[in-house]
């Protein structure tokens, strides 16, 4: 599982996920994630080449989002494939961290 | 457990149809490459073997946390048997004490979770991935069945 951040203009930083979000993989992002959304104000976490996630991934999402958000800080999720976001959306993970299919929206909606 | 499914599953040996765990969440970095070789001896989709994988791995976790609470030392099975062409069967079997988690109350959505408590949105994602599920009991134990239609509908109903 591999990470790699961004950072953006307008203090926009871009996590790109590239992967299995399997237990091993959400565990080896674990850490920096949470440092990213400390660290950070807005977070786009682009996960186009995420290829499965269960729910140890979610929580690898959910818990720096929950602590972005509690500094008053946005989150969204870039681009994931289908299957990908089938399981965000069982899961009501969507209500909590939006979805974008299109890359400016997603960018916009972090400003 | 018998004495050789302990062995196997210290030395790691692997049936094509039966994987033996340990009851450490580390074994379930065995479960991917399991999964392929089912996956190609049945030639599953895609979509299969994304579902395959994701109910795989919470039924196996479940076990482990809360079954197991945990704790080292013990073991469960998960075996793969196809009744009929184009239906393949994942039966996960326990030692732990009796537990339907079919019967659980449903969660709430992640939004409103406790984010250390994410695992128990698996039997959602179970539901939701397997075209089957059931549960029985056994002696001195658990039977989770897991029912995947080879076709991807389940899955490609997005």
């Amino acid at each position: 599982m591999g990470i790699a951040t961004e950072a953006l203009d307008g203090g926009i930083n871009k996590v790109v996920l590239d992967g299995s979000l399997d237990i091993a993989g959400a565990a080896a992002i674990d850490l920096r994630m949470n440092v990213v959304a400390g660290a950070s104000k807005a977070v786009l976490v682009d996960m186009q080449q995420v290829s499965f996630i269960g729910s140890m991934g979610l929580r690898a999402l959910v818990q720096p989002a929950r602590a972005l958000f509690g500094r008053g800080g946005k989150m969204v999720i870039f681009g994931p494939q289908a299957l990908v976001e089938k399981v965000l959306k069982l899961s009501g993970i969507d209500t909590m961290i939006p979805i974008y299919h299109d890359y400016d929206a997603a960018v916009a909606a972090l400003r | 457990m018998t004495s050789n499914e302990m062995e196997r599953a210290g030395n790691g040996v692997e049936d094509l149809d039966e994987l033996t765990l340990g009851s450490r969440l580390s074994e379930l970095e065995r479960l991917p490459g399991w999964i392929d070789a089912i996956a190609a001896r049945f030639g599953f989709t895609e979509n299969t073997r994304f579902a395959v994988q994701l109910c795989l791995e919470e039924a196996v976790s479940n076990v482990i946390r809360h079954g197991y609470a945990n704790q080292d030392g013990q073991f469960l099975t998960v075996q793969c048997t196809e009744p009929h062409e184009g239906y393949v069967v994942f039966t996960v079997e326990d030692n732990a004490a009796p537990f339907n988690p079919l019967e659980s109350a449903a969660l709430p959505a992640v939004g409103d979770q406790d984010p250390s408590d994410l695992g128990g949105q698996g039997i959602r994602l179970m539901r939701g991935f397997a075209d089957t599920l059931e549960y029985e009991a056994k002696a001195g134990g658990n039977r989770l069945i897991l029912g995947f239609s080879n076709a991807g509908a389940n899955a490609g109903d997005l």
